[in-house]
């Protein structure tokens, strides 16, 4: 996510709060973070903290960080966390239609290519997300709940998806969990039971044979999320499947797309997705990596196998330029804002609008096939 | 023994492969190779072969109890056309009729007769009975006779079930199996605002549906048919006007002509059907019949003419080859009266006679006007609901046609896709089990079942692009994919 630094004056706790660039009105709630982008004057109101973009921290007494780098990134209403060191994390962007809250770095399985590998204790973020919710803008598109794996939360999931139902009715949340905590039917009931219809589940699903599914979660795995998803299904909620793509599991893709329709044709969306090269990817590369371009044939043929059968199929991640013609209109622009890159051979290809482009870890590792598309037919 | 079985059929498909199906209805192609390996535990746990059949659920390595799990749900799945009990009630109006079909199945009356007739009362009782189905779907199907030769009694029938459904509250629609003769204005002006469908019967062009279908006064019913359709299509609209055809002795060799006057007609469905040997057509066998070889091989020439069309761009339905394939290709439920198990006799579909005489299905009820009434389940004016359904003779039916445990079907590799016919059997062969090897019915469905297979195992993109077009009743055949 977006990182801003600066000098800190006043500051012993973290804070967080929304940030506003209006300084006159006098009672603002006090989660409101004053940007502050003038040379000088005074302040009015009761501000959480004050972000000052020159190099001179203002006479008073409310928190403030001075001196900030790359101010004029932040937007009204963006929601940021100040830590004492003068970090200054973005955690919500106002104009961002891929805001995350990551409830907890605690996850159930170690995947091989899992980008966000724990490190340090375990720490959930239950707390703030009800604070960060309540702080959204109700008109918000999109909000994913991701991790580690959120189910670890147990209730307070469904307290956070309850809050959530509340605050941003018409916000299409997604949660991002391996189903593994869904193989509890009575769970699955209680969560069924807060009928937040902007719900999605976002479950992955590594290969059809469950050893090879289990080799890449790094736990036994495979049953239990299928039988989340089965209860999940029993009680209508929608289901998205996520296919990550490496060496491990490129050559059954046709298999796994034929085993997906048999055993999930209720699911509504299914996504494959280029690996990002982060974490234990990056530590595993040698294991995992395959081009992308010589995954085609197959991913070919698994999308063709559902599209088919009338099956909603979207790839992500992925470079216009690597896809065959055929499967571009498959490909959506699914790499979050902060993160996501283009090279400079880029610049010249006419494709470069509708390309979801590159992680930016992928800069010094992608495909070798990477060319500026420059005659549309081809 | 490095893995376990888990429940398969096979049969040969060709000299090199043999086709494996499991439970419900999932396949795989294996050569002979393969399939010594695979039944003598001789896979290689990482080879293809191995990952292939487990995805398919056809062996196990590791747990079983979950994949016993899957596999239920889907066979719950597969099997869901049982949930809602009968939703197809046909209604025999009158038995009259003007026609003069060569093949009529039905031993029609002539149409100036005063008797054959369903009376006001009967009629009411019949629609009581009908709303005592669990169904939430109930389709009312008019079939004669000619239903129109009693326009009074289907209005009747039709206005009493809008009333009661008012306060059932189901999907209720209603269908006319007429030959359009007596369509008019009036009529039409009725049947516009309620929810009624026409099917009407179409045997080819002018010479071959004539000489199928005369009238009783004169014999060129085919001017007729083509402008009566123009007419119901001008005030229900393309979608709600169907046609149906018959297969004659005189048809197959002209199935090509068949098809073309179907799109000329501006059709994008048909049913090639054979002929069902009941009524004039059992008894005129020799005259108008065929052996059932004679009509696979008519039927595979058609199909792959009409797959030609389809590759040619237009969209063109075969609709008992799109059953199969629906059950071959999707895990969903396809229940289809004619060919499911258990079969859909009185549990799916159920006939009401004139009389008030209720019979299993429609070739029950033209046994019966053959003097048999072996399927006779009741009289709606004799009988409540449970007498009439849940009889003894119902259960031991219903329980007597399930393919899963009819010799020659519970251990045939296409038993998931096929049905049982208990009437059929009973008519032909004297008992409602029937005996596979000497069964046409048996021949015809394994035949088309094993043609399509081998046009599934081809794996061309643009036939497979068809089947999907037909499957998922969409359009894809000209996109550029």
């Amino acid at each position: 996510m977006k990182q801003l630094e600066g000098n800190v004056s006043n500051l012993r706790n973290s804070i967080f709060g929304r940030i506003t660039s209006k300084s006159t009105l006098p009672f603002l709630p006090n989660k409101s973070i004053l940007l502050f982008l003038r040379k000088g004057g005074w302040i009015f109101g009761k501000y959480a903290a004050i972000l000052n973009k020159s190099p001179n921290p203002l006479t008073t007494r409310i928190p403030q960080v001075y001196n900030v780098t790359n101010a004029d990134l932040l937007c009204e209403g963006d929601i940021v966390l100040i830590e004492p060191n003068g970090k200054i994390q973005v955690l919500i962007e106002k104009n961002s239609d891929n805001n995350c809250l990551f409830l907890t770095n605690r996850c159930n399985c170690s995947c091989v290519m899992c980008p966000q590998p724990k490190s340090g204790e375990g720490v959930d973020q239950g707390e703030i997300s009800y604070d960060l919710i309540g702080l959204m803008d109700r008109q918000s598109k999109y909000l994913g709940l991701t991790g580690g794996e959120p189910t670890l939360l147990g209730d307070k999931l469904l307290d956070i998806i309850r809050c959530c139902k509340r605050r941003l009715p018409n916000t299409r949340l997604e949660l991002l969990t391996n189903g593994i905590k869904f193989e509890d039917f009575d769970y699955v009931k209680r969560l069924a039971r807060i009928s937040h219809n902007k719900l999605y589940f976002e479950i992955p699903l590594y290969a059809d044979i469950d050893s090879l599914h289990d080799q890449i979660i790094g736990t036994k795995g495979f049953f239990k999320t299928i039988k989340g998803i089965y209860n999940l299904a029993l009680f209508n909620q929608k289901i998205n499947i996520r296919v990550v793509i490496h060496k491990l599991n490129y050559k059954r893709l046709p298999y796994l797309a034929d085993f997906i329709y048999h055993n999930f044709p209720f699911v509504f969306h299914i996504a494959f997705m280029q690996m990002e090269i982060f974490g234990m990817a990056r530590k595993n590369i040698s294991e995992l990596w395959i081009d992308p371009f010589d995954y085609n044939e197959q991913l070919r043929e698994a999308i063709m196998y559902l599209y088919l059968r009338d099956m909603e199929v979207s790839i992500y991640n992925a470079q216009l330029c690597v896809l065959p013609t055929e499967l571009r209109r498959f490909a959506r622009k699914s790499i979050s804002g902060w993160k996501n890159i283009y090279l400079n051979e880029c610049d010249e290809c006419l494709c470069k609008q509708e390309c979801g482009g590159f992680f930016a870890s992928s800069e010094s590792i992608h495909s070798r096939h990477i060319s500026a598309i420059k005659d549309l037919d081809n | 023994m490095s893995y376990k079985f888990l429940p398969f059929r096979f049969e040969r498909l060709n000299r090199e492969e043999i086709f494996l199906s499991n439970e419900v209805g999932e396949f795989y192609f294996i050569s002979n190779e393969e399939f010594q390996k695979f039944i003598n535990y001789m896979l290689n746990t990482s080879s293809q072969t191995f990952l292939d059949l487990k995805s398919k659920q056809m062996l196990t390595d590791t747990d079983i109890d979950p994949v016993v799990e899957m596999l239920a749900t889907k066979y719950r799945t597969k099997k869901s056309f049982l949930n809602d009990f009968t939703s197809l009630h046909m209604i025999v109006p009158t038995l009259r009729c003007n026609s003069n079909c060569i093949y009529c199945q039905v031993s029609r009356k002539e149409a100036t007769s005063g008797y054959f007739t369903m009376s006001k009362p009967t009629a009411k009782k019949t629609v009581d009975m009908i709303f005592k189905s669990p169904s939430p779907s109930i389709k009312i199907e008019f079939q004669g006779g000619e239903p129109l030769l009693a326009f009074d009694i289907v209005k009747y029938i039709i206005e009493y079930a809008e009333w009661i459904n008012l306060f059932k509250k189901k999907h209720l629609e209603f269908v006319i199996c007429s030959n359009l003769t007596l369509m008019d204005k009036r009529k039409l002006d009725f049947f516009k605002n309620k929810n009624v469908c026409i099917s009407t019967s179409l045997d080819g062009d002018k010479d071959l549906h004539n000489k199928n279908r005369p009238l009783q006064e004169m014999s060129n019913s085919y001017d007729i048919v083509i402008e009566k359709i123009k007419l119901c299509r001008s005030y229900l609209g393309k979608d709600r006007v169907g046609a149906l055809m018959t297969t004659s002795r005189f048809s197959l060799e002209h199935m090509k002509e068949v098809i073309d006057e179907y799109i000329k007609q501006g059709f994008n469905v048909i049913f090639l059907r054979s002929l069902n040997p009941y009524g004039f057509a059992k008894q005129k066998r020799d005259e108008i019949g065929y052996e059932i070889e004679d009509f696979i091989k008519s039927y595979k020439e058609a199909f792959d003419y009409i797959i030609e069309l389809n590759i040619q761009g237009t969209l063109f339905i075969e609709c008992f080859a799109s059953l199969l394939l629906t059950r071959m290709l999707t895990p969903f439920s396809t229940g289809f009266v004619d060919i499911q198990s258990p079969a859909g006799v009185g549990i799916s579909g159920v006939i009401y006679n004139y009389d008030g005489n209720v019979y299993v299905s429609d070739e029950a009820r033209m046994l019966a006007t053959m003097g048999d009434n072996k399927f006779l389940m009741g009289n709606v004016n004799k009988h409540s609901y449970q007498e009439i359904f849940n009889s003894d003779f119902m259960h031991n039916l219903i329980s007597s046609s399930c393919l899963e445990c009819l010799p020659g079907c519970s251990y045939c590799a296409f038993q998931p896709y096929c049905g049982a016919d208990p009437v059929r059997n009973y008519s032909e062969q004297g008992d409602i089990i029937g005996h596979r090897p000497s069964s046409e019915v048996c021949r015809k469905n394994k035949a088309i079942i094993k043609y399509l297979l081998e046009l599934i195992r081809r794996n061309d993109e643009k036939i497979n692009r068809v089947f999907w077009s037909w499957i998922t009743r969409r359009n894809i055949l000209e996109e550029k994919l």
